[in-house]
């Protein structure tokens, strides 16, 4: 069985994807950011589009905070050792990403391009090289009594003792 | 803005679908250094992951080959970019989404790895090349005297199934002498390797072509010619031993001499796999197989690795005597090479157990290392002789 990995980086010879905001590109590229988390993130049914929390950077200090829900957790920019290749699997229904925007043109346009691009299903494309990651890895600390940002967020257990 | 530093991190809007579409490769640093420099460059490299369901997964560049690894994280990662989905064409940086595309809880490791062609021989068995099958019949007959025909095995198939990359793949072709007729790949047999040499030899001489710059359509035409030799088969052939180059719109071969020799030797030389030849006799032979022209050229060093000697004692003085021992038909295992060598001799100097051992070990520290291993060195008034650590079968 063969699988190719292709690399399509962003470069003088391919458009440019969405760039990330420019607080952000600094801990990652210009399109994409690792972010770890200890643990993982568990949602109930389904999760497309759902907020999970509010990501800042502080302009001073450019520490990264993420606050989920009542939990604020701290992170911190980690350079890695050895850099890493962020793999997405080429499929053709999701090759709009290529192109960024999505509309009816495109459709059409895909629908006639379709062919090819079965025979290429087992394929995978290098999107990013990535050099540093944001790491969140401290306990979540409680934030009480702070209005949150999402209005209803569900009141944390941890935080709920007096 | 600025101030305001603050994201709304979310799960991507195809989030459901995409999850298991991110994978992270962890990069050693000169695979690195091959994407980053097609970022700015024309030559956009290719990498194959290659494997069947019941082997580990490689991953191929053009000409290296790594083992894949997969490598759990306590920690889970999440790719974030933008949302695809989100249809904002200009003002990129007002957007206070960002999404969550995948999230991960493995990253792929990557390890150098030797090239896995041992599979070749296997696929290969009974798709020798010789003179006998010069009209390349594709057709063979049944039990019943039906013809049916030969099911084909492909230069293409030999990439898809050996997990090696291209480069190494046709160096392991080559060095296995394996010709490509018609994209079929058909090792030659040795016996008529050693033919088409000699008769490269001869009609260079006839011919009076200088070996360093042969044109080779000239030396093509003879062998056909003179020899049946078919015109596919005498230039990979002469491609193995040499160098073919163009000059002044003209092919050029330049023969590696000593490369030629060699085989020419190896091929008298395997005829005494069991009954040893006399080494007077043999380098006799040898001389007269590669003609006057190339006689200086044989040498006992240029086959090292490949005879033992050892004297015929009934006669006096005692006569040397040469026995084919090839240490490409040794077990590719330490363990198992040094068993067999000591099975074979249960003494050896070390200048004599060293040709054996070079195509196991990189350098002479690694090859020191495994004789300190495997073996055990007595010195006496000859000198250091190694012999078994373990009696294994005693």
């Amino acid at each position: 069985m063969l699988i190719s990995v292709n690399i399509s980086l962003p470069g003088p010879s391919t458009p440019s994807r969405r760039a990330l905001p420019p607080q952000l590109v600094q801990f990652g590229t210009d399109e994409l950011v690792l972010i770890e988390l200890q643990g993982a993130l568990e949602v109930e049914g389904n999760k497309d589009g759902q907020l999970v929390g509010k990501l800042r950077v502080d302009p001073a200090t450019k520490k990264p905070t993420l606050l989920i829900g009542h939990h604020l957790l701290e992170g911190k920019l980690v350079n890695l050792s050895k850099p890493l290749a962020v793999m997405h699997r080429y499929d053709h229904t999701t090759s709009s990403d290529a192109h960024g925007a999505e509309d009816d043109a495109m459709n059409l346009d895909r629908e006639g391009s379709q062919r090819p691009a079965e025979n290429d299903a087992r394929r995978w494309d290098i999107v990013a090289v990535v050099k540093r990651k944001m790491v969140f890895s401290r306990r979540p600390m409680p934030i009480v009594g702070r209005p949150s940002g999402s209005a209803g967020a569900p009141l944390s257990r941890i935080g709920s003792k007096p | 803005m600025s101030q305001a530093a603050e994201f709304d991190l979310r799960f991507s809007s195809a989030s459901q679908a995409e999850t298991g579409s991110f994978k992270l490769l962890e990069l050693p640093p000169e695979l690195c250094k091959l994407i980053e420099a097609s970022v700015d460059g024309t030559n956009c490299p290719s990498f194959t992951i290659k494997g069947a369901p019941d082997e580990d997964a490689v991953l191929c560049t053009t000409d290296k080959t790594y083992t894949v690894r997969s490598v759990v994280l306590s920690n889970s990662v999440c790719v974030v970019t933008r949302d695809p989905a989100d249809d904002v064409a200009e003002g990129d940086e007002e957007m206070k989404d960002v999404a969550i595309r995948d999230q991960l809880s493995e990253i792929i490791e990557l390890i150098p790895s030797v090239p896995r062609l041992h599979k070749l021989s296997a696929l290969l068995r009974g798709r020798e090349y010789d003179e006998g099958h010069e009209d390349d019949e594709e057709m063979s007959e049944d039990e019943n005297g039906v013809p049916i025909k030969r099911r084909r095995f492909t230069y293409e198939d030999a990439r898809a199934m050996i997990q090696a990359s291209d480069g190494e793949l046709d160096r392991g072709l080559r060095d296995r002498r394996v010709l490509i007729l018609k994209g079929e790949l058909r090792p030659i047999a040795p016996s008529h390797l050693t033919a088409i040499l000699e008769l490269i030899l001869t009609s260079l001489v006839s011919d009076s072509l200088s070996y360093s710059s042969a044109p080779v359509s000239t030396l093509l035409s003879a062998l056909e010619g003179e020899h049946d030799i078919r015109r596919d088969v005498a230039r990979q052939v002469m491609a193995w031993f040499g160098s073919i180059s163009k000059q002044d719109g003209a092919e050029i071969w330049e023969m590696d001499a000593d490369a030629v020799v060699r085989e020419v030797g190896l091929g008298i030389l395997r005829a005494h796999r069991d009954d040893p030849v006399i080494e007077k006799e043999f380098l006799a032979q040898w001389r007269k197989a590669v003609g006057d022209t190339f006689e200086e050229r044989v040498s006992l060093t240029l086959l090292s690795g490949n005879y033992l000697t050892s004297s015929d004692t009934l006669s006096d003085p005692p006569i040397p005597l040469f026995t084919y021992f090839p240490s490409a038909a040794l077990p590719v295992e330490p363990g198992a090479r040094f068993a067999e060598l000591f099975l074979t001799r249960p003494r050896w100097k070390a200048d004599e157990i060293v040709p054996f051992l070079s195509d196991i070990a990189v350098d002479s520290k690694e090859r020191d290392k495994l004789l300190l291993k495997h073996a055990r060195a007595i010195t006496d008034s000859e000198g250091i002789w190694y012999t078994a650590r373990a009696k294994y079968n005693a």
